[in-house]
This record gives structure tokens, C-alpha cells and sequence, in this order.
């Protein structure tokens, strides 16, 4: 086993591996020491196998030749049954462990990944559609690390034991063996192609299907207003019934095919038992008067002919295991390899000599900039922000406006060039103590689950009843949280329980004031609401900001007509201009 | 299956029962096939052992088990494949009467508790249980008869053998066909269903913490949070270990229990002989037959290893089964109440009046200071208000789409708008985010009004302004949209859904926003299109735009 094992690890190198391969091979590597033991258990599973077949061939021929047997092969027989029994549970046990500890260990390598990545993560996928890759992404690997991958080993192991054992007693049987299992090997290839391929189409259809009810059914109060819910139903029951004939057309074929390989199976066990049937009789052409095999021999090669193919039909109904892990896999990479070549080294290339910054400047950037995969994603800049200055940053989507206000959150480190605050280059600063001076107002307002209360205060000492209601009626929240039923204690649950954009964005700005927090970014806050809110947010926004540094990120359908500055950002970098 | 009925696994069943005759019967043809096959061949062997150990070897008539074996191991091969075909088939249309059951429910609800679950994951979620319960008649109900009628035809071959043995396998079949899956899926069917819910409260907690993760990050307490969710995934992980384990040891009860069975059987037809330490097999029992009973106890072990795992899937489905049934909607009294005003809306609206009228959203109970509105036929109105003042929350309750107190009564007759289907034929409402569904223009906008011809369509499309760029594209009217209307800007998905109620031509339109975002010019277009060619006879507009419809309005102040 240790040679085989060798000798493929030098054949490795040279087959050329996907990295989806790759990467489940490094996960299963892990685990090595479970899959090891969970092979030892296979070991057993097969030796107990034979001694099965063997103590019953010879427990039947006894009962058949002589109407009586051995009480202690019998119980050979039954203890070989109850090891095969231990074997498998113990294997079972063994490999769901090993795939549970991979998939838990990779999952919460996955979440504290997305972590660092922060706002970058948005870059690969909204939030719920990532909450689908950790969580059901990554148990759809788990038929693959449980059942697949030690099976993988079994259908190895299984026929090399059997043609072994049989070798000794019938080179026929043995060569029909032999000469069988590529053909059924090749067959299965075959069929899991086709399957595969079949699989895949139904799949699509299948998400098609889903598509166009979960769109219904998002439309439906549409369609209820529009009066037009049983055209709906009527569509749903045609597609439904026309996807139902093409899959069973495809089906037909797949199914076809899996039954050519039983067929093929049970042709070859048929072969075996008619060859042992004749040379019992003595009747076989070439050996007439003369029989190859004795009845316990025949019953022994009998009993294993099934157990021969067994593994490989098993392996051939797990493939489809192997290509959702290899499907997940490439989502699960995705996220992984997101933010690994950024980091590769933060340049920081002191080409400034001290003296050009303006040591007056709250915030100074030089030259700084965001290069990836060789695209600027941000262009060099180079400007001054002094304490209390106000900034309106605008610019097309894509400028890296976004990505400015990111760097000075810290959540990059791959930039070029240099920024400091107050005259420090900002990687000496202490990332944390930065962080608490900072406030942040996105686009969509961040909340967690949990009362407006709870979520205005998060991560700041309670402040006096006083204070809070101070900043509630600086940024005007005060008229709605009062109509309210249960006021502050309302809960905000995903769904916003019925508050507007605009209230959202007023509780963000009390947030804001609560975390008396100095500086503030803001990305598009108001590029949600309508044009009526969005000034009436802005104004208050003015009022309740003055005295803050403070960047905001707003198109020009939403000039901030009281900003200190306006930065207009392009592809070559920014300019300032007057407002 | 009725519209209104809850659903239970053996409505499932029952759904289309010839439907499921058909795999019944050929899955128990090869399922007995494959046992059959196993006996039978043993037999065979040892008896041609037998009959050449006493010379008849010449006269043994090995055509006819020759012939019975291949024909079973056809039959065998065929049946299952028959079984795989047809059972797929009966899934298939199980699927599209789940999903019209699903729809059924879901368009019995009223228009304020349609959105309950309507967000897309929800929606995710009430897909992938469907196929869940979907799966139920093939992974569970089928094994089980399968395992049923197999260990039927072993007894009577038992029977034949030694009546005896009726008792053991009597035991077995009981411990193998109903106690051992019954307390495994007792047992994992709880753990499933707390399994359910942790995962849909983990998600919820990563979705809500991931879209707060820079505030938390910047307020230093990410780390807490995040502590929080791996400790949710840890108890996923403890549910997922009992359950995987429940299999195991399941599995492992199977085997013992054939075994017990196998030493027992053989038991009660052997004598001990003293003299050697052999078991002698009882008189007029055949050496060759207890071979081939012996092979069929094996096979069926085999059959019933399945059931164990089929039953944790029996734990999903009635999981699955059971956040389905929450959808079942318990038809309301409400509704016939409404429909007095039937013939008095016949002829059109012609006067609306509302009065001590308030709407408010059922989740907040927020909505617009009560007043008195008196509507009638060529009136044009423009309800105007600072930002929350209930503008949207009004119109909705006036569109029949949201709750409200007060008394509404048309053409002279009290009426309850709410949900009320023949109300709202009489109108068409544009809400703020109205919907497009992700099919063509032109079916986009023909639910307005099916039999509108093409040439229609574009004049609709002229007058919300939307003809020109329909024309630059590609497909023309058959452009597919994609989801949600994304590959539209806010303005164009606006027009092209006030353009779908243009089509319809109800007599009252309740306009929210239709101006949102458009330049002056477009706006002109629409309001010349609203008072010429598509004028309703009843206009109620809520804006902050001025427009020249307004300038001619009647205004009302919130």
C-alpha cells in the first residue's frame, strides 16, 4: 500500500490538477490521520468479508451434501457478519467526523476571512448570496469528504482482496473477473459522464423553474392589483408540466444507461454461476466427467461475485458528490483567493520627504493610490484636509470614491503612495484607536438585529438620558420614534420594521452623534431616497456635522451645496473645484 | 388536491395515486426479483453439488433454474429501471402540484401579510423546502414498501420451509420495517427540526451582522459578535453529530438484528448432535433450500439498510411540511362581507368618499392623520405633504392595499377597499417600487391588458416616453428584463409599470411618485398622455414635482 502510494505521489506532478482539485486535496490532506484510521476499518470491513463467504460456502455445502454442519462455522460466520457490521459503523463514524471537522474548520476560516476583507467582500457578492456560500456552499462538500473520497479507497481495495482470494482456487473465475471490471469501469465512466451531463441540464431547467416562481411570487402583489393571478397559476402549471416531459426524456436516457451497467453486473455474477453450475454438474464442454471447483468452493466464489461489483455501482451513484464538491469548491475559492494577491506588499515608497506635508493638515494624502491586477482603482491623489473641513467627494461610479473612504477606514492596506494623519504616516497609527474617532454612514444604514435603542448605542458607554435626546432631535428623529408604539425599544429587524429610508438615514445620523466621533465618512447617503428627502436629510445633516472633518461621497444629483470643499474625482485623479 | 386544504404526507400520497401504482408495483417486482435471484442461485448451486455428490448429475435439470435465474436477473434489472422512470415521473408532477398549492396559498393572502415572506431568501428557502417534501414518496415511502413486500414474500417462503420460523421473522420484520426507523427518525426528525432552525437563526445573525460589519469593526466589538456566531455553528455542528450518529448506530441495528435472525432460524430447524458437535437439520427440511433461505435473510438486510437513513429524510420532509403548512391560509370571514357592492361598481366609479379615513401600515401602525375626501368622476387630485407626513400610506389605503380605519364609500355605498378584488378592477395603482417581472417588455406589459396588439403597446410606450429606447434595443419588444427590472434605471422601471396600467384603462388611477427622477421634458410627455389620450376619469396624484397635471389639480395638504 505505502508503494502504491508513493508511486503516485511522483505521478502527481505531472497530471495537471484544477485548483478546485487541489484545493479539496489540501482539505482532505488535513484529515489524513481520520482517513487513515477509516482505511484500517476497510481493511478489516474486507478481510471479515471473506471470512464471511468463507466460513458460509462451507456451512451451505455441509447443509447441502449432508443435511447437517458446524456449529462453530456458523458462528465464524455470524461473528464475521457482526465485524463487517463494526467495521462500517466505525467508518461511517470516522469519515462524517473528518468531513465535519474540515467543513467547520473551513467555514470559520471563511468568516473571519470575509472579517478582514470588509467592505471588499461586497466585491464578490452581497451579503445573503455570501451567507449561502459559508453555510450551504460548504456542507455541500460533505458527501464528498464522507462518502466519496473513503469510497474512492474501498473500490480499490474491495476487488484486489476478492481477485486475490479467488485467484487460488479458479483461474476462470478470476480471469472473468479480470477481464470484466475495466469494462465496468469504463462503463461507469460512461454513465457518470452522461448522468452528470444529464444532471446538469436538469439542474438548469430546474433553476429556471424556481426562477420564474420565486419572480411570480415577489410580483404577486402586482399581479393581484393587476388582476391577473390565474394567468400566473396557468403559466406556473404549463412550464411545470412541459419541464416535467423534457427531464423525463433526458431521465429516460440516464436511467437507460445506469441499467446497461446493472445488466452488464449481473451478466458477468450469471457467467460466473452458470460456469459453476456446469463444472458441478461436471458437464463443461471441455472438462466433461470432471469437476474444476467443489461445492464449497462454488458457494465461496458465489457469494463474493456480487460483493466484487458492489463498490463500483456504489462509486458510480456518489459522483454526482464529486462534482457539487468541485462546483462548491469554485465559490468557496472565490472567496478565499479575494484580497490574497492585494496584500502583497504595501508600497510604501518614501519618495515624499517630510517637508512637503502640510503639518496644519488633519488628513494629508500623497500620491496615494490603489493599483489591482494592474488596473488603477483608484488614481494617485494627492490633497489636504484640515480639521473641520467639510469635503464633498463626487465622481462616475468607479473612480475609487468608495474605495478612499475604505482605505481610511483601514480596511486596505494594499495602497501605493502615502496618507498620514496629522502629520503621522498613518501605519504607524494605531488602527483601533483611529477607528474610534471615525463614524461611517453607507449607503444602506448598518444595522444589527435588536431594538433602535440598542443599535444606537452599540459600542459606546450608555449615555445620559439627556445626551440621547439631544442627538434624537438634532437629527430629527424625535416626531417619528415618538409615534412609534413601543418608541426607542422598537425593534429593527432585517425588514426595517416600516421605517422609511430617510428615518434610517436620521437614526444613522443620531448614531453618528452619540458616537461623538470626529470624523465621519459617508458613501451616498442619500442615493436611496427620493429627491424630497434626500434634501431634507442633507439639511439636517448640514446642521447637526458642523465643527466635524467629515468626507461625503454623493453624486451630483445630490449636490452638497455646504460642503468646505468639492473634490470631483476622475480616471487621472482628482481636481478641486468650486462649488 | 383541493386549493384550500393543509397539507399532510398522505395528501402527498394520495395526490396522484395511480401515479404512484405504477413505481409501487415495478419497484416491488425488483426488489422480490433481487431477493429471489440471490435464493434461487444458491439453491441451484448446492443442488447441482448435491445431485453430482449422489450421481444423479446427468439427470439434473439445470435448463429450468438456469432459465428462472436469467429471467430474474432481467426482471430484476428492468424493474429497477422501470422503478427509477416512473417514480421520477411521479415526482415531477408532484412538484407542479406542490407549487400551485404553494401559489394558491400565497395569492389567498391579504395584500398587508402578502410580504411577511416575501424577501428573497424566504422565498430561497420555501423553494428548497419544496423539494424536500417533494422527495418524500421516493426516498421514504417507497423503500419502506419495498422492505414491506419483500420480507411478506421471505415469510411464506419461510412458511414452506418451517412454519416455525413465523415467529423470529414475524420479530424481525417488526424491529427492521417499523421500530428501528421509527426511533431513529423520532429521534432525528427532532433534531432536524432544531437543526432547521438554528440554520435559519445563523444566517440571519451572519446577514445582520455582516451588514453592520464596519460599525462594529469601528466600535471594537466585532470580536464579541462574531463569538457569537461560531457559537451557533457549534450547536449546528452537536445537532449534525446526533443525527449522523442516529444513522450509524441505526445501520448497526439492522445488521444485528439479521443476524440474531440468521442464528435463530437455524436454531429452530437444526438438532445438536451429541456425538459429533454438529447441528443436524431437522427432518423433511432440505439442506439446499435452507441455503437459499439463508441467502434471501442476506439480501433483505440490504433492503433494509436504506430505511434508516429514510427516515432522517422523513424528519425533513415533515419539517419542510410543516414551514409549508405556516403559508396555509385559513380562509377568512372577511371577504364575503364585501361583495354587496358588486353591482353598484358595474357601471365604473363614479363618486368616492372617504371619510375620518386613515391608513397605516400594519407593522409600525404608521400612517397619515385622519381626514375626510370626497372623489368624484373628472376630478383630478394632488395630495401633497412634507416627507412622512402618510402621503404613500394614504394613497395605498385608498388602492385597497394597505389597512385603514375610517368609513369609504362608493358610488353612494359603503364598501371596504381592503383587499377587495372587485374594488380594485375598478383601479390602477403605481406604487413607489412597483414590480417587473423578468420576462418581456411585451409580457410586461400586456398583464395590463392580454389582448393589447403591437401596435398598442407602442403607443402606450409613446406616452410614458418610453418608445425611443425601446426601439434602440436589440430585441425590441421581446427584450428579456432580468431580474427585478435591474438592467432598467428607477425611471424607465416606473414608466414601463405606469405604461402596463395605462393599458388596463380602469376608470381610477393612483399615481405615487411618477415623477421621481425624470427630467422636465419626460414629465410634459406623461402629463399630456394623462389628460388626453389616457385620461382616466378619476386621477389621484401624489408628488412633490410640480407638473402641469398639478397646476390643474385640486390639492390636498397632509
Amino acid at each position: 500500500m505505502l508503494k502504491n502510494k508513493e508511486a503516485k505521489r511522483s505521478a502527481k506532478p505531472r497530471r495537471a490538477k484544477t485548483p478546485e482539485a487541489s484545493f479539496l486535496g489540501a482539505l482532505y490532506q488535513q484529515q489524513s490521520f481520520k482517513y487513515r484510521l477509516a482505511q484500517g476499518f476497510g481493511v478489516l470491513f474486507v478481510v471479515s468479508l471473506v471470512l464471511q463467504a468463507w466460513a458460509f460456502a462451507n456451512v451451505f455445502s455441509d447443509m447441502a451434501l449432508h443435511q447437517s454442519f458446524s456449529l462453530s462455522l456458523l458462528f465464524i460466520g455470524l461473528f464475521a457478519l457482526l465485524l463487517r457490521a463494526l467495521a462500517n459503523f466505525a467508518r461511517e463514524r470516522i469519515c462524517t467526523s473528518a468531513s465535519r471537522d474540515i467543513r467547520y474548520g473551513l467555514r470559520s476560516k471563511l468568516v473571519s476571512h470575509l472579517t478582514e476583507l470588509g467592505p471588499a467582500r461586497l466585491r464578490i457578492e452581497e451579503d445573503a448570496a455570501l451567507s449561502t456560500r459559508v453555510y450551504e456552499q460548504v456542507d455541500a462538500l460533505d458527501d464528498f469528504f464522507s462518502r466519496y473520497k473513503p469510497q474512492v479507497f474501498m473500490v480499490l481495495l474491495i476487488p484486489c482482496v476478492i481477485l486475490l482470494s479467488v485467484v487460488s482456487i479458479s483461474w476462470i473465475a478470476f480471469f472473468v473477473f479480470m477481464l470484466t471490471a475495466p469494462l465496468v469501469i469504463v462503463f461507469m465512466i460512461f454513465v457518470g459522464y452522461k448522468a452528470a451531463q444529464a444532471n446538469r441540464r436538469q439542474f438548469s431547467v430546474l433553476a429556471m423553474l424556481s426562477n420564474q416562481f420565486m419572480d411570480l411570487s415577489q410580483g404577486l402583489a402586482e399581479l393581484k392589483r393587476l388582476g391577473r393571478t390565474d394567468e400566473a397559476r396557468d403559466r406556473l402549471s404549463y412550464s411545470a408540466e412541459s419541464y416535467q416531459k423534457t427531464t423525463m426524456g433526458v431521465l429516460v436516457l440516464a436511467f437507460l444507461s445506469t441499467a446497461t451497467l446493472e445488466l452488464f453486473a449481473s451478466l458477468s455474477i450469471a457467467m460466473i454461476a452458470l460456469y459453476l453450475g456446469l463444472g458441478l454438474l461436471e458437464s463443461l464442454p471441455w472438462q466433461e466427467g470432471s469437476s474444476p471447483v467443489n461445492l464449497t468452493q462454488a458457494m465461496f466464489l458465489l457469494l463474493l461475485a456480487p460483493e466484487f461489483y458492489l463498490p463500483l455501482r456504489q462509486l458510480g451513484n456518489d459522483y454526482h458528490a464529486k462534482q457539487k464538491a468541485e462546483a462548491a469548491a469554485t465559490d468557496l475559492l472565490e472567496i478565499l483567493n479575494t484580497g490574497q494577491s492585494d496584500k502583497a506588499e504595501p508600497v510604501s515608497s518614501l519618495s515624499v520627504t517630510i517637508s512637503d506635508i502640510n503639518k496644519e493638515a488633519f488628513l494629508s494624502l500623497r500620491k496615494v493610490s490603489w493599483l489591482e491586477a494592474g488596473r488603477h482603482r483608484l488614481a494617485p491623489i494627492s490633497a489636504d484636509v484640515l480639521k473641520g473641513q467639510r469635503v464633498w467627494l463626487s465622481g462616475e461610479s468607479g473612480v475609487g470614491k468608495s474605495s478612499l473612504l475604505h482605505l481610511l477606514l483601514g480596511f486596505e492596506e494594499s495602497y501605493q503612495g502615502d496618507f498620514y494623519i496629522k502629520g503621522r504616516p498613518f501605519s504607524e497609527i494605531h488602527l483601533s484607536e483611529w477607528r474610534t474617532q471615525l463614524a461611517w454612514l453607507p449607503q444602506t444604514p448598518e444595522w444589527v438585529s435588536g431594538s433602535i435603542k440598542r443599535n444606537l448605542l452599540l459600542g459606546i458607554e450608555p449615555p445620559s438620558d439627556e445626551v440621547l435626546r439631544e442627538a434624537l432631535q438634532k437629527s430629527q428623529c424625535d416626531e417619528f420614534i415618538e409615534a412609534l408604539p413601543n418608541g426607542l425599544e422598537t425593534s429593527l429587524t432585517e425588514l426595517g420594521s416600516g421605517l422609511s429610508g430617510g428615518q434610517m438615514q436620521r437614526l444613522s445620523i443620531a448614531r453618528a452623534l452619540l458616537s461623538e466621533a470626529d470624523v465621519w465618512l459617508l458613501d451616498e447617503p442619500c442615493s436611496g431616497l427620493d429627491t424630497e428627502t434626500a434634501e431634507a436629510v442633507l439639511s439636517t445633516l448640514d446642521k447637526v456635522s458642523q465643527g466635524k472633518t467629515l468626507l461625503i461621497v454623493s453624486h451630483d444629483t445630490h449636490p452638497i451645496m455646504w460642503a468646505d470643499k468639492h473634490w470631483a474625482m476622475t480616471k487621472e485623479g482628482l481636481y478641486e473645484k468650486d462649488l | 388536491m383541493k386549493k384550500t386544504s393543509k397539507l399532510t404526507l398522505k395528501r402527498l400520497l394520495l395526490a396522484n395515486p395511480w401515479g404512484l401504482a405504477l413505481p409501487v408495483l415495478v419497484g416491488t417486482i425488483a426488489s422480490l426479483s433481487g431477493i429471489a435471484l440471490l435464493g434461487v442461485s444458491g439453491w441451484f448451486i448446492t443442488g447441482a453439488g448435491l445431485a453430482t455428490a449422489i450421481g444423479a448429475n446427468l439427470v439434473f435439470n439445470y435448463l429450468t433454474p438456469g432459465a428462472i435465474v436469467r429471467g430474474l436477473s432481467i426482471f430484476r434489472t428492468a424493474g429497477r429501471y422501470g422503478e427509477q422512470v416512473s417514480s421520477h415521473n411521479h415526482l415531477l408532477g408532484l412538484l407542479k402540484t406542490l407549487r400551485l398549492w404553494v401559489w394558491d396559498q400565497r395569492v389567498a393572502k391579504d395584500a398587508a401579510n402578502l410580504y411577511e415572506q416575501t424577501r428573497g431568501d424566504l422565498l430561497q428557502r420555501l423553494v428548497s423546502d419544496l423539494d424536500q417534501v417533494m422527495r418524500w414518496p421516493l426516498v421514504v415511502f417507497l423503500p419502506w414498501i419495498y422492505a414491506f413486500f419483500s420480507y411478506f414474500a421471505v415469510g411464506i417462503f419461510a412458511y414452506f420451509l418451517s412454519p416455525d420460523l413465523m415467529l423470529p421473522m414475524a420479530i424481525a420484520a417488526l424491529l427492521h420495517i417499523i421500530v428501528v426507523p421509527y426511533v431513529c427518525g423520532q429521534f432525528s426528525s427532532h433534531q432536524v427540526h432544531i437543526g432547521q432552525i438554528l440554520g435559519v437563526h445563523r444566517r440571519s445573525r451572519f446577514v445582520s451582522l455582516f451588514s453592520a460589519l464596519i460599525t462594529l469593526t469601528i466600535r471594537g466589538h466585532w470580536k464579541d459578535y462574531a463569538k457569537r456566531l461560531g457559537q451557533l455553528d457549534e450547536r449546528q455542528r452537536l445537532t449534525e453529530i446526533r443525527i449522523q450518529n442516529t444513522v450509524s448506530t441505526g445501520r448497526f441495528f439492522v445488521y444485528m438484528v439479521t443476524i440474531l435472525l440468521i442464528a435463530i432460524s437455524m436454531y429452530l430447524m437444526s438438532d445438536m448432535d451429541p456425538s459429533t458437535g454438529r447441528l443436524v437439520l431437522l427432518e423433511g427440511i432440505q439442506g439446499t433450500w435452507v441455503v437459499g433461505f439463508v441467502l434471501c435473510l442476506l439480501a433483505l438486510n440490504e433492503l433494509m439498510l436504506p430505511l434508516v437513513q429514510s427516515f432522517v429524510a422523513q424528519g425533513q420532509s415533515q419539517v419542510g411540511l410543516r414551514r409549508l403548512n405556516q403559508l396555509h391560509h385559513v380562509s377568512g370571514a372577511h371577504s364575503d362581507t364585501l361583495f354587496h357592492s358588486d353591482t353598484t361598481m358595474q357601471a365604473g366609479v363614479t363618486t368616492m368618499t372617504f371619510e375620518h379615513w386613515r391608513g397605516y401600515h400594519a407593522s409600525s401602525g404608521m400612517g397619515n392623520t385622519p381626514l375626510d375626501l370626497s372623489i368624484k368622476s373628472g376630478d383630478t387630485l394632488w395630495i401633497r405633504g412634507s416627507s412622512g407626513s402618510g402621503k404613500s400610506t394614504l394613497l395605498a389605503s385608498i388602492a385597497g392595499d394597505c389597512l385603514s380605519t375610517g368609513r369609504a364609500m362608493i358610488n353612494g355605498d359603503a364598501c371596504e377597499p381592503y383587499d377587495n378584488a372587485l374594488y380594485q378592477k375598478q383601479l390602477s395603482y403605481l406604487p413607489q417600487h412597483p414590480y417587473i417581472f423578468q420576462q418581456s417588455i411585451a409580457a410586461n406589459l400586456r398583464m395590463g391588458c392580454p389582448e393589447a396588439n403591437e401596435a398598442e403597446l407602442w403607443s402606450v410606450l409613446e406616452a410614458v416616453s418610453l418608445a425611443d429606447w425601446v426601439e434602440s434595443l436589440p430585441g425590441k419588444l421581446e427584450t428579456l428584463l432580468s431580474s427585478q427590472g435591474r438592467n432598467l434605471s428607477g425611471g424607465q422601471r416606473k414608466r414601463l409599470a405606469l405604461a402596463r396600467l395605462l393599458l388596463r384603462k380602469a376608470p381610477v388611477l393612483l399615481l405615487d411618485e411618477p415623477f421621481d427622477g425624470l427630467d422636465k421634458a419626460t414629465i410634459e410627455v406623461l402629463c399630456q398622455s394623462l389628460q388626453n389620450d389616457y385620461k382616466p376619469e378619476i386621477l389621484v396624484l401624489v408628488s412633490h414635482i410640480e407638473s402641469r397635471i398639478g397646476d390643474s389639480a385640486r390639492v390636498v395638504m397632509l
